[in-house]
């Protein structure tokens, strides 16, 4: 139950990361938001 | 350079990289869930953990238990690696005895691999290789190098704080999914106090006489090429120890602290009528100094960051380049087998007598790979 | 050379990339992190370990939705008005016992820190809360990102938990049992000395009342009331709750607790927009997420080459009486990665060449200097959230101010160790 809500969160997280990425002015700092997408998108499928 | 304009194509673009590095990775990371085929010798059945505690039935912890009885009276001996699958000599002792063991007298359990779901993963920033390989007659076996801990996966997220249920004691998170923290376990709890759970059942339903935890640690941490034992199993220790000291292969012996809770030795020996003991071998590719980390690490041991920290006397073994595979698992096989030869002196009708177990020399100087049966191995196909 | 080649040649490299990304090619610190990994991994023959990379990540993905929450739930409070509220209530009713006031402040400060084991829970939520109390007070910008900087270090060191001090002891299988009294005798000294000297001399001095009054009214536009406090209520709730009663509540972790605290904003009879607040909060803590992102990687890529072995091993064979200035300036240089980083890679090596003198006493001193590493750039999680919760952009500015008070946390730390044997006669 816990493990679903916590994919849940990282979702949540996930999905406003994805926003600002495309509000992002800034190639660079669009690239930050997307390391930060990989392992959140990783755990959320329960990969690793 | 940080003005590169971004806009909502070069973000679309990142977002296919994304999926990319994921799915590439994804590939890697899956297909260490794959388990380590093993060739059982003749007379061992195979069960699962499940059989003594169903709750586990159809999970990943549900681990390959292996029992071959000789259909003589005498003891019972429950060899278990794989608690922390980042220290290989444990399981690859294990797997030695379930693949050469021929039991003539008593009966001997093998749990290869205790932890599966550790043995799937690695753990973040150790930078641990997947597999490692040895030769075999008439090939390469591979195995895994896993992680010390569950794979967090199956119990996410860790607590802040992880308390022992039976004792209150209070430890890091993280450690709620290390299984040598868990005894005895806890039926409606985590994965690894589930696992933790159905091992003392296991224990406790087979009568086991006499059980072993098989690990490694780091050079540099003090208790390492050690026997620890409950205090109920101290005098068969002592009894092996001073043998494996004549016989030129030193075991140090160190009692069970009784405040630390969740540990195997403790913990057996507390919950169950068995002689609990661990051993510890020393193993490089998990210690905190080590130099660059690859399989080759996990199976010569060869390090020169190790070599320069003993010199500096920093280690709790003898350190002269290399600490192979060969020369740990050869260290664990050969003190279980002492430790099986005397139970009998110490537990009447105690008894089990293991036949076909190489000799140290054998192994020092063969490798354990000769004494390994070839398997067919999907995972490596044509690689 | 033998020893220096090649581990320390990849060192040199990563770090020179490192800092040629960020400071000449002004890349985000992040990327700049995950560039220097890359190409020291190259240049050890790997390639480009994309299992590594990804690998190292992982070791922060707790981390990274404990910020994001937290970060939701501080522009929450922010939102409903709550913080600028408190902090006029508090300055009416302490301003007249300025070292009360002082100390008050500091303490405040330690407790989210105390109770979560996060120097980034301690900036965020009471740190966020007292940075315009203390302000207002006439604590100038840079010296209040000071004190809630180190107020944070003390509080994530202090007892009951000390994630740091736990790494170390589970290092070394020491349970974390015991770590109560010297954690106290480690931070209780310091954070009083800091905050007679960072906060006091400013509270004491006399303050224009008229222009005070005139802007204690303009923060309290939002009267006080229970619903306005419920956030709060439900994380104090909540983060309390599973600290003290940990046998009987549910453990929830940190990010539950700061949505739900956060969510109840929703209550708290005040309108705001929640998808733009938690964008902006997400926005704010990006970088910093990418950081540790970026670190995880570096740090996989450190201990592939040997980088990181090499570092170790290289600190543990300074000679004995160098080896507590090793320590001193080793593990906050290290904790530029992460202060559980410096723990976890330093900190448990250390304590293995300190063996002898009381471990518990000895672990609880290196998690103090551990510590450190949150006010180490590039991540420096406490300087860089404290320096953004007082609205400053320039965080070096604080680390100036934060560097006499860290210099004394250092010489405490040494001196805790030296000291350990008679320390440990005494409390135990």
């Amino acid at each position: 139950m816990m493990t679903l809500i916590y994919r849940g969160i990282g979702l949540f997280v996930a999905a406003f990361v994805l926003r600002c990425m495309f509000r992002e002015k800034s190639f660079w700092k669009q690239v930050t938001a997307a390391m930060v997408l990989i392992p959140l998108i990783l755990r959320i499928l329960l990969i690793k | 350079m940080r003005s590169s304009r971004g806009t909502a194509l070069t973000a679309a673009a990142l977002c296919v990289a994304v999926a990319l590095i994921c799915f590439v990775s994804a590939r890697s990371f899956l297909a260490m869930r794959l388990p380590d085929p093993v060739a059982p010798a003749q007379g061992f059945e195979r069960y699962n953990l499940s059989h003594w505690f169903p709750a586990l039935k159809g999970s990943p912890g549900d681990s390959d238990v292996y029992i071959q009885d000789s259909g003589v009276p005498g003891g019972t001996v429950f060899i278990m690696g794989g608690t922390h699958p980042n220290e290989p000599s444990g399981y690859m002792a294990a797997v030695v005895y379930l693949e050469r063991a021929k039991v003539t007298k008593g009966r001997l359990i093998v749990m290869p691999f205790a932890n599966a779901t550790a043995m799937g993963h690695n753990s973040p920033q150790e930078a641990s290789p997947q597999y490692f390989s040895l030769d075999v007659d008439g090939g390469t076996r591979w195995f895994r190098y896993g992680s010390r801990a569950t794979n967090p996966v199956y119990q996410w997220p860790a607590p802040d704080i992880y308390i022992h249920a039976q004792s209150g004691q209070k430890l890091d998170g993280g450690s709620k999914s290390n299984l040598n923290r868990a005894y005895p376990g806890v039926p409606d709890d985590s994965l690894t106090q589930q696992v933790a759970y159905g091992i003392i059942q296991l224990l406790n339903k087979e009568k086991v006489d006499l059980a072993f935890d098989l690990h490694e640690a780091s050079p540099e941490y003090p208790v390492v090429n050690a026997i620890v034992a409950h205090n109920r199993a101290m005098e068969l220790a002592a009894m092996v120890s001073m043998e494996l000291e004549m016989a030129g292969i030193p075991m140090r012996l160190e009692p069970s602290p009784v405040n630390f809770r969740g540990l195997s030795h403790r913990e057996w020996g507390d919950h169950s009528d068995a002689l609990a003991i661990l051993m510890e071998t020393g193993n490089p590719s998990q210690g905190r100094l080590r130099g660059k980390t690859d399989a080759a690490l996990a199976v010569t041991g060869k390090d020169k960051a190790y070599l320069k920290a003993a010199a500096l006397g920093r280690l709790f073994i003898p350190y002269e380049g290399d600490q192979t595979l060969d020369l740990r698992t050869a260290r664990h096989v050969t003190s279980m087998k002492m430790f099986m030869d005397m139970l009998g002196d110490v537990k009447e009708g105690g008894d089990v007598e293991v036949e076909g177990i190489p000799s140290f020399d054998d192994m020092m100087e063969r490798g354990i790979g000769a004494f390994l049966s070839p398997v067919e191995d999907d995972r490596f196909d044509g690689k | 050379m033998e020893w220096f080649w090649p581990e320390g040649f990849y060192t040199l490299l990563m770090i020179g990339v490192f800092a040629f990304a960020a400071f000449v090619w002004d890349m985000p610190i992040a990327v700049a992190m995950a560039m220097a990994a890359i190409t020291g991994a190259i240049a050890a023959g790997e390639g480009v370990p994309l299992r590594h990379q990804v690998e190292g990540e992982f070791g922060y993905v707790d981390t990274i939705l404990i910020i994001a929450t937290a970060m939701v739930f501080m522009k929450v409070i922010q939102r409903t008005g709550l913080l600028e509220s408190i902090a006029a209530w508090v300055i009416r009713k302490f301003r007249g016992y300025p070292v009360l006031l002082s100390l008050g402040i500091m303490f405040i400060i330690m407790v989210p820190g105390m109770i979560t084991g996060s120097s980034t829970a301690a900036v965020l939520t009471t740190g966020a809360l007292v940075a315009p109390v203390m302000m207002e007070l006439g604590v100038p910008m840079l010296q209040t990102a000071a004190a809630i900087s180190m107020g944070a270090l003390f509080g994530m060191i202090a007892p009951p938990i000390s994630i740091p001090a736990m790494i170390i002891g589970a290092g070394v299988d020491i349970p974390y049992v015991g770590f109560g009294m010297p954690l106290l005798i480690c931070t209780v000294p310091l954070a009083v000395i800091c905050s007679l000297w960072l906060i006091y001399p400013y509270v004491r001095k006399p303050r224009d009342e008229a222009s005070l009054e005139a802007q204690l009214a303009k923060m309290s536009r939002v009267p006080m009331s229970l619903r306005l406090f419920l956030t709060v209520i439900v994380l104090v709730v909540l983060l309390g709750g599973e600290r003290t009663l940990p046998l009987y509540w549910p453990s929830l972790g940190m990010p539950l607790s700061f949505l739900l605290a956060s969510a109840s904003g929703l209550l708290s009879g005040v309108r705001w927009n929640p998808i733009e607040t938690v964008t902006e909060a997400i926005d704010e803590a990006l970088p910093v997420m990418g950081i540790l992102m970026g670190v995880g990687m570096f740090i996989q890529i450190m201990t592939l080459t040997g980088v990181r072995g090499f570092v170790v091993v290289s600190a543990l064979a300074l000679p004995s009486w160098t080896l507590y200035l090793g320590i001193a300036i080793s593990m906050p240089l290290f904790g530029a990665v992460s202060s559980f980083g410096s723990a976890s890679v330093l900190g448990v090596p250390f304590l293995m060449a300190l063996l002898g003198q009381n471990e518990i006493v000895v672990a609880s001193a290196l998690s103090l200097v551990a510590s450190l590493g949150d006010l180490m750039p590039p991540t420096a999680l406490a300087g860089i959230f404290a320096a953004q919760v007082v609205g400053e952009k320039n965080y070096f500015k604080v680390l100036r101010h934060c560097m006499l008070p860290a210099l004394l946390t250092v010489c405490w730390g040494i001196a805790v160790i030296l000291m350990a044997k008679p320390i440990a006669k005494l409390i135990f």
